[in-house]
């Protein structure tokens, strides 16, 4: 567990509520996971979700909100369609697609939050680290 | 800017040389397209004006790196190998990498075949009608396609029907290659960004799977593949003792020695001749050859003379911006223009971008264009010899 890298990227909004409310409830979340805020999954594109992996993460949770509740248009949509590509990509690559998982929150929703990362960090122990025998070098490491 | 490097490149590509004649910078088609972009200057500033390092900096990245330049140079500056031992150069020392189309994913996938425990899953295209054999002495290096296949499914580009047919016409040829489940990318656009670790990387991995597999002959489809597999590739692996072919190479080979003909094609066409076999080595002839043996087909020549098509616009996935479009849109107008039904390219990066360029939505389908492969087209016509010429002519050009 302590050597696995999870990745969320997590909207401003409902998700972010969610996760903000959990810590303030102190409610525990699983280690070695690190989050980043965007102001919507719309903004993240596919190169985004693929750089997580090259530079190392062992699984990628993208947290939405839902379709209806988007406060810019179409952001849901945008992260639906850049999972489904990015899967088949990481498919082609050797890495399985259940690492990069994408789930949608309404804003009141912080158990169920920490629960679906509880699960997320549960399942990506169950795969082990991405490769086996190491990962690339990621341009965004020192050599 | 002070690098020693520098000094040594200024010797060894000739840019000393230089006479400030402006060729380059006249025949360049991002100037051409209206950029800001000078390869002359740059090389002036290179050699005289060193401090200038905003220009300097700048103006390497921009380069398309096409060779048009080098190809009318009347003093044999080196321009395109220049520009990749500065990119080289300013990636190491500076971290630059210039601007990346879509975000560098396409690097970022690249980059991340040189994991060691790599294990792809890139042969589900292989089907049963395509004979391969897995112990064969001769591979074929099937590329990027089965990716672009994925990441480009919204432009509607078969990037794979063109591996496909190519193996198809190697099994008309009797050859049945090898074809390597775990192949990884040849590199060609992380070293053209800079990137020459992860492409010395990706060079050795792929130099050991072929010896693994027992492959001494590689035949690829794709320029820039061919161009580091038989130029790049061999200065980074001491000894390398592989022989690259270009499919289209062996074709002609094949149809010099007859029993090969070709069904007719009654269509005027445009050639989008590739930069990686036409300018950056000497294959021009024989593609032309290859396309001239078509019976029946016209192939239009456009306004800008006998020096071959201008860049497709894009390389190595950098530098796409409306200057780029600009280059691509004039090219497929020209093309339409000039009468022709279809446009053949001999690259699938060249289909990719002028594809791309064609759906732009700005032009409202105006300039849509059905846009082939040479190796499809090919495969598609090619027959054993009947001894029948009735009806038959060759290929014409027309002025």
């Amino acid at each position: 567990m302590a050597d696995l890298r999870l990745f969320g990227i997590c909207c401003n909004w409902s998700p972010f509520a969610c996760y903000n409310a959990a810590g303030m409830q102190g409610i525990s979340m699983p280690e070695n996971f690190r989050l980043v805020r965007v102001m919507c999954i719309g903004r993240i594109n596919q190169a985004l979700i693929l750089r997580s992996f090259e530079f190392g993460a062992d699984g990628v949770i993208l947290l939405e909100c839902t379709d209806e509740d988007c406060r810019y248009g179409p952001g849901p949509e945008v992260g639906h369609e850049n999972v489904h590509r990015v899967r088949k990509l990481l498919h082609l690559l050797g890495i399985r697609q259940e690492r990069l998982v994408e789930c949608t929150f309404g804003a009141h929703e912080a158990e169920q939050l920490v629960r679906t990362l509880w699960s997320f960090a549960a399942d990506i122990e169950a795969m082990g680290p991405v490769g086996g025998s190491g990962m690339p070098r990621g341009e965004g490491r020192e050599p | 800017m002070n690098d020693p490097q520098i000094d040594r490149m200024i010797v060894e590509m000739s840019l000393y040389q230089c006479l400030e004649c402006g060729k380059c910078t006249a025949s360049c088609p991002r100037r051409l397209s209206g950029k800001e972009y000078s390869p002359r200057l740059l090389a002036h500033k290179v050699i005289a004006e060193r401090e200038d390092n905003a220009y300097i900096e700048n103006a390497v990245w921009e380069c398309l790196t096409c060779g048009m330049c080098r190809e009318r140079c009347p003093s044999g500056v080196e321009f395109n190998r220049f520009i990749l031992e500065m990119r080289t150069l300013l990636a190491k020392t500076k971290g630059l990498k210039g601007y990346r189309a879509h975000d560098g994913a396409l690097h970022s996938w690249m980059r991340m075949m040189t994991a060691p425990g790599l294990v792809q899953n890139r042969l589900a295209w292989l089907g049963e009608e395509l004979q391969t054999d897995p112990a064969g002495e001769v591979a074929f290096f099937t590329g990027c396609a089965p990716y672009f296949d994925v990441f480009f499914a919204g432009l509607q580009v078969d990037t794979l029907a063109i591996v496909r047919d190519s193996i198809r016409l190697l099994n008309f040829m009797d050859i049945k290659p090898a074809v390597l489940p775990n192949e990884r990318c040849c590199g060609h656009d992380l070293l053209w960004t800079g990137d020459r670790e992860n492409f010395e990387a990706l060079c050795r991995m792929n130099y050991r799977s072929f010896k693994d597999a027992g492959v001494r002959q590689l035949v690829v489809t794709c320029p820039e593949c061919y161009n580091v597999l038989s130029e790049h590739m061999p200065e980074v692996i001491p000894g390398f003792d592989l022989e690259v072919h270009l499919l289209h190479d062996l074709l002609l080979q094949e149809f010099h020695k007859g029993g090969l003909a070709l069904r007719p094609l009654r269509k005027q066409v445009v050639f989008q001749d590739p930069c990686r076999l036409t300018r950056l080595s000497a294959h021009r002839r024989n593609l032309r050859e290859l396309l001239g043996l078509i019976p029946q087909l016209t192939i239009v020549k456009e306004g800008n003379g006998s020096a071959g098509s201008p860049c497709c616009g894009n390389c190595g996935f950098i530098n796409c911006d409306a200057y780029s479009k600009q280059i691509q849109v004039q090219r497929l107008r020209e093309a339409q223009s000039a009468g022709a039904e279809l446009l053949i390219t001999a690259c699938p990066k060249c289909m990719i971008h002028l594809t791309c360029a064609a759906r732009d939505p700005l032009q409202q389908g105006k300039i849509k264009t059905v846009i082939r492969d040479l190796v499809s087209v090919l495969a598609e016509r090619i027959e054993w010899y009947s001894g029948e010429e009735t009806g038959k002519r060759k290929a014409r050009w027309k002025k």
